[in-house]
């Protein structure tokens, strides 16, 4: 594939990009050169009987998707190309395509990963192109995710509500009611504990601080806002000291499993019930089903517990977007794409088939293939609780344009944490230092809140 | 062949021109001489052309690249840094920076600690190997070589993966074992992951090492061997007043190569990671670089960090060099 064979051009390029830094070395010519995207987008103009050939990075496997289009949009041909995930090396190969001016039409980024594009002008203003008119048919929080200084620069494409996945067998075994509150998740935990031979409520995951971001997002905290010029980071604020706490308690007196979750040995303790719940999102049910196959029937999925008995705070754990590039020689055809990709309803349910996630397209739930009872849940219509989930998320939640780096200085710091080097709590004073250092190494304005 | 070209061209070897019985007769005339070192020159460097090419382009550019890319920084303007951009000199304040951070400065102590511990261990297990198969005979001998060094035959991310399943509780068969009698060591623990990486590097580079010491065993003379003998030395002795010192220079250029690896440590914990907490974004020098350019997206202060690194790692593999070599000599 690309990575592969790379074609004679590519290598011409890399030969002359070469010679160019060769020369230029000593001279320091590069003063003055933009920063990011090499090439800006520009539409081309299209002649009829001219086919459109477009490019899309993912690592959803979208293909069914991509080849519906192409049979009932012959003028616009999608070429869809499977990049590794995320951080994994997609956003890397992301970057380097933008800056070598070679970046596909259309790809998928994450939500809490855009800011980071928008620093290297990696995004086209989709204003430009009558975005502002699809906005009504987008669930409105995802749809923000994509909101830059009023203008449009993505497409939002799926999410994670997120919901309590709990084994309902042993709960009743053991006489726990479902958990409404965050205090009587921890009476259920000490129940566990107790009665569960060994069992334990869930897994801490150190490794996961998007979950953890997620956690305070539900208990209203806001981790990063702006003030004139200036980024604020604000993670070491008292609602996510709640939460830290919470958890510092749980994992103290030893009512939690701490181990990466989404790992061999995560997934082998809920194939053996010694783990009888996760605090998860909608998609993680694809990750229930095909790694717990023993278990099936025995799930059931619950609301998220509140901090306040008879509030409704919801949140949310992932989300992509369907970015069109910078550099994109067809962002009419590429937006209409990314558009119908999103919100066609027979597109839905391929993607949904192909695991992307809760739909962004507002009211794409009904009737969808996520709308049915479900044999691994025990015939319940678990969507239902991802629906509601969905729609109680609090929408004014930013990302820094330093999301990547901010995760891994928490990772680090609650890796520490829980091997008795600092606490839960300290981490977020460390995580934010850090954080704020991060935004003036590159070149912004930053502080801490507190 | 030869007898005839001799016998036809005898009489005109005057008339022909120098160049022709310079070469075709090997030593005699001066200028025969001078022109034999000149010409062999240029073929030599038609030889190396290939090698000089790809060590241009694949070691010396890159490196001028990464120390020119560690000398800039981006500048922002605009709301909120989000507006124009330019890439302008940054002089030092990359390196500064670097330096500043503790994290990159304590993957430094932890490589070096790894270092002190980790090559010291392997060379000994290496070096012992090495003798014992040394002695043994030879159908033995050339089958366990075969299996001690079928390891470095694995790619370092597949070593990893596969010690990674026998480290992590509820998937492991050695950890299962050790439940059983009772024991539950915790090998992904905040002090123990080190010790783990450091398994996984020497399992896959003790048979290699002990390659290179074999391979300055076997060129030992015979004579030496028996020269011991004679004087009465057992294997005991042979061995350690004989071959040990004959050896030396393996041992140094393996510990080089140990010292080199080892500050470049960077796929073994890299694989690890999402097994454990404990491994951090910046564990080690080049994956705080790696963090720094991919996850970060900083490349400048990642490149300062490389170069940091290089430096560091040239210093010390000089330093190790001089120090043997200067002690060599003092023994003499």
């Amino acid at each position: 594939m690309e990575t592969s064979r790379p074609t004679r051009r590519s290598l011409l390029r890399w030969g002359t990009g070469a010679a160019a830094a060769l020369t230029a070395a000593p001279a320091l010519t590069a003063c003055g050169q933009a920063v990011g995207a090499s090439r800006t987008t520009k539409q081309a103009p299209t002649r009829p009987g001219h086919k459109v050939k477009l490019v899309f990075w993912t690592w959803v496997p979208m293909q069914k998707t991509v080849d519906l289009w192409n049979r009932t949009h012959p003028d616009i041909q999608v070429d869809l190309q499977i990049i590794p995930a995320n951080v994994l090396g997609g956003y890397q190969k992301m970057y380097s395509a933008l800056t070598a001016g070679d970046a596909p039409d259309l790809a998928q980024v994450e939500y809490y990963e855009l800011p980071a594009f928008m620093l290297v002008n990696g995004l086209t203003d989709l204003s430009a192109y009558g975005a502002d008119a699809l906005r009504g048919s987008y669930v409105p929080w995802q749809w923000n995710q994509g909101v830059f200084g009023g203008r449009v620069y993505t497409v939002p494409q799926a999410s994670g509500p997120m919901g309590l996945f709990y084994r309902a067998d042993l709960f009743a075994e053991w006489g726990i009611d479902v958990p409404t509150t965050w205090a009587e998740f921890e009476q259920a935990a000490r129940v566990v504990r107790a009665r569960g031979d060994g069992a334990r409520l869930c897994a801490f995951a150190p490794t996961q601080p998007a979950w953890f971001a997620a956690m305070c997002w539900q208990h209203g905290a806001r981790w990063v806002r702006t003030e004139g010029d200036t980024w604020i980071i604000d993670m070491n604020d008292d609602l996510s000291h709640e939460v830290a706490d919470f958890w510092a308690k749980l994992i103290r007196d030893d009512l939690v499993i701490v181990e990466p979750d989404m790992s061999s040995a995560w997934y082998a303790q809920l194939q053996t019930g010694r783990i009888v719940a996760w605090v998860g999102p909608q998609w993680g049910d694809a990750l229930l089903r095909g790694n717990a196959p023993n278990t099936s029937g025995k799930w059931r999925v619950a609301p998220l517990p509140q901090w306040k008995a008879g509030e409704n705070a919801s949140a949310n754990w992932g989300g992509s977007s369907t970015a069109i590039l910078q550099g994109s020689r067809h962002p009419r055809e590429a937006l209409q794409f990314a558009h119908w990709v999103n919100t066609d309803r027979q597109a839905i349910d391929l993607n949904v088939a192909a695991g992307y996630g809760w739909p962004a397209a507002a009211d794409a739930f009904r009737g969808s293939a996520l709308d049915k009872p479900d044999p691994f849940f025990g015939g319940q219509r678990y969507n239902d609780v991802f629906a509601a989930s969905d729609r109680a998320v609090d929408t004014s939640w930013k990302w820094s344009p330093t999301s990547d780096a901010d995760f891994g200085h928490l990772q680090n710091d609650f890796g520490a944490a829980v091997a008795g080097q600092g606490g839960l709590v300290s981490s977020l004073a460390d995580a934010q230092k850090r954080a704020v250092q991060d935004l003036l190494a590159k070149g912004l304005k930053a502080r801490s809140a507190r | 062949m030869s007898g005839t070209i001799k016998d036809t061209t005898g009489g005109t070897i005057d008339d022909t021109a120098h160049g022709v019985t310079g070469q075709g007769r090997g030593s005699g005339a001066g200028a025969g001489g001078r022109q034999r070192s000149a010409r062999p020159d240029r073929a030599a460097w038609g030889f190396l052309l290939p090698f000089v090419a790809l060590f241009l382009f694949t070691f010396v550019l890159p490196i001028g690249y990464a120390i020119y890319e560690s000398l800039l920084k981006p500048i922002r303007s605009g709301p909120l840094g989000l507006g124009a951009a330019h890439i302008g000199f940054a002089g030092l304040s990359n390196y500064t920076l670097a330096l500043k951070q503790q994290d990159f400065l304590d993957s430094f102590g932890r490589v070096l600690l790894f270092a002190v511990v980790q090559i010291p261990v392997m060379l000994l297990l290496s070096t012992v190997l090495a003798l014992v198969l040394d002695t043994l005979s030879s159908r033995w001998a050339s089958f366990l070589r075969a299996a001690y060094f079928l390891p470095y035959g694995v790619p370092g991310v597949i070593a990893s993966i596969l010690w990674g399943f026998l480290y992590v509780p509820g998937v492991s068969p050695i950890l299962d074992l050790l439940g059983r009698v009772g024991l539950h060591p915790d090998f992904l623990g905040y002090n123990s992951v080190l010790w783990s990486v450091a398994n996984v590097v020497i399992w896959e580079f003790a048979g290699y090492n002990m390659l290179v010491i074999i391979a300055q065993l076997k060129a030992i003379p015979q004579e030496l061997y028996e020269a011991a003998r004679i004087d009465g030395a057992n294997a005991w002795q042979t061995a350690l007043r004989v071959k040990l010192p004959l050896a030396r220079p393996a041992l140094v250029l393996t510990g080089v190569f140990s010292i080199i690896g080892t500050l470049q440590l960077f796929a073994e914990p890299l694989v690890l990671k999402p097994l454990t907490s404990t491994i951090t974004t910046s564990y080690t020098p080049n994956l705080s670089a790696y963090n720094e350019a991919f996850a970060n997206n900083n490349i400048y202060l990642a490149a300062a960090e490389s170069v940091i690194l290089a430096l560091v790692a040239s210093v010390l593999s000089f330093g190790f060099l001089s120090l043997v070599n200067r002690k060599g000599r003092s023994e003499r």
